[in-house]
């Protein structure tokens, strides 16, 4: 009867030791996608603690060793390094494995500037920065559509980001009004806005309607060299020179039209300006 | 005749002093300054806008404090230290490291071995700017005292930079995978 129970406990002793020598190791993916959830198996048997430490998670909990470890999507959400680490009584292990960043969902894009005149080359540009739903930039490839619209006219240009970047520059457009600029990626769409406003004033004209010792000055409608009026309140300069000296009006354009009244004492000589631009010249009574 | 001299005594001792202060501080910021991580810049392939001087100095000025305040703030589980030159979801991300480390009595101690860094997108209205970055970083995590894990090799991060009204900001800083550039 002993003898069976020495052969017994023989037995038990080494069914037992391989678990008992069994080293502890720990083992994770090499990657995930973020938001993903993960398993992490250790080796060996006890108790122990495990550490995980991401780029914005730290987390610890105890758990026995030789049991699988469900780490959550919420802790991964982050992508970039993670280690996992096993400390028990003998010492730690670790292993590190790489979070990558989930499907692209969103675009923040940068549309400038707010307002620009038409016509002007590479004026204006954007850029968009592509992510996943946990703000990863999307480093693959990805393809961005920047739709372009004013009026009635629209375009598409399609661009391949670089390292989450995917960027263009236009010139304006002819015409002037709303330019709006939708970047998109897949169901994501982040529009902007620019005001096309019109150019420099072409062919500034006013006319003169002398009044006794006052004169009305009128301009034609004021408009860039593609047709398009002046915005309202765009100051046009009226300068004046006769025998009481030189003085200047400025008066703001209403209605496409910039209008202004001096008096003036004998010969004079009147000249009218909006930005850059020159535009007639009238002599009135003469020669001054 | 003697007040003179007395005036002139003076305002040679002051101006002796002030020099003197001068002297003993500049060196004490030169120190501060050596102090932070080593970085170099590179933008020979930066596109589509090329880099100013001062920016590119500014760049690698701060990027390097940036460091820096991350070291320090994972190092001593301070939030506040990622203040000045931390932003958007670099700085949302880090600050929740630091919160959960204190929570869990862990801290990390990086040992900063010098950054490569190439500057590779400036944007048209220089709102943006993308660095790649080599970094050969020591990295000791602890639970208290006793450390838990040790690395020491290179990592590679993707850095986006955007400027504030006095400095650059990182406002993204991913650790990528090997083969990404």
């Amino acid at each position: 009867m002993r003898r069976l129970i020495r052969k017994l406990c023989f037995a038990i002793v080494c069914a037992a030791l391989p678990a008992l020598s069994q080293k502890v190791a720990i083992h994770a993916p090499s990657s995930v996608s973020a938001g993903s959830s993960l398993a992490i198996t250790t080796t060996g048997s006890g108790s122990a603690t495990l550490y995980l430490i991401g780029p914005s998670r730290v987390r610890k909990q105890s758990i026995k060793l030789g049991q699988q470890v469900e780490i959550s999507g919420q802790d991964v959400a982050a992508s970039g390094n993670y280690r996992a680490v096993t400390c028990d009584s003998e010492g730690c292990v670790s292993a590190v494995f790489q979070v990558l960043p989930a499907k692209p969902t969103r675009l923040a894009f940068m549309l400038h500037p707010s307002r620009v005149p038409v016509s002007t080359p590479k004026a204006v540009n954007g850029t968009a920065l592509v992510s996943d739903r946990y703000h990863n930039t999307v480093i693959a490839p990805t393809k961005v559509d920047f739709h372009l619209s004013l009026g009635g006219e629209s375009s598409t240009r399609s661009v391949q980001s670089v390292r989450g970047i995917a960027w263009f520059e236009i010139g304006s457009r002819p015409k002037q009004g709303a330019l709006q600029v939708v970047a998109s990626v897949d169901d994501t769409a982040e529009p902007r806005v620019i005001q096309q406003v019109a150019a420099e004033a072409c062919g500034l004209r006013m006319s003169a309607a002398p009044s006794g010792h006052l004169v009305k000055l009128q301009t034609d409608p004021i408009r860039d060299c593609a047709g398009n009026p002046l915005p309202d309140g765009t100051i046009v300069s009226f300068t004046k020179t006769d025998a009481a000296g030189k003085s200047t009006v400025d008066t703001p354009i209403k209605k496409e039209k910039a209008t202004a009244q001096f008096e003036v004492s004998g010969p004079a000589h009147i000249s009218v300006a909006c930005g850059v631009v020159v535009g007639n010249e009238l002599t009135l009574g003469g020669r001054p | 005749m003697r007040k003179p001299l007395l005036l002139l005594g003076g305002l040679l001792l002051v101006l002796g002093c002030l020099t003197w202060i001068f002297q003993a501080r500049w060196p004490i910021v030169d120190v501060q300054a050596a102090s932070l991580p080593k970085v170099v810049l590179s933008a020979e392939s930066l596109a589509p806008r090329p880099i100013e001087q001062r920016t590119g100095e500014a760049v690698t000025h701060d990027y390097a404090q940036a460091w820096q305040d991350l070291a320090d703030g994972l190092d001593t589980n301070r939030t506040d230290l990622l203040g000045d030159y931390f932003t958007g979801e670099a700085k949302v991300r880090f600050t929740q490291r630091i919160k959960e480390q204190r929570n869990t009595g862990l801290r990390t101690r990086y040992q900063d071995n010098g950054h490569h860094v190439k500057a590779v997108f400036y944007s048209v209205d220089g709102g943006e700017m993308q660095l790649e970055d080599e970094v050969q970083l020591e990295v000791q995590v602890f639970d208290g005292q006793k450390m838990i894990y040790t690395s020491n090799s290179p990592q590679k991060y993707l850095v986006l930079m955007t400027p504030g009204s006095d400095r650059w900001y990182v406002r993204c800083l991913e650790s990528v995978p090997e083969e990404t550039f």
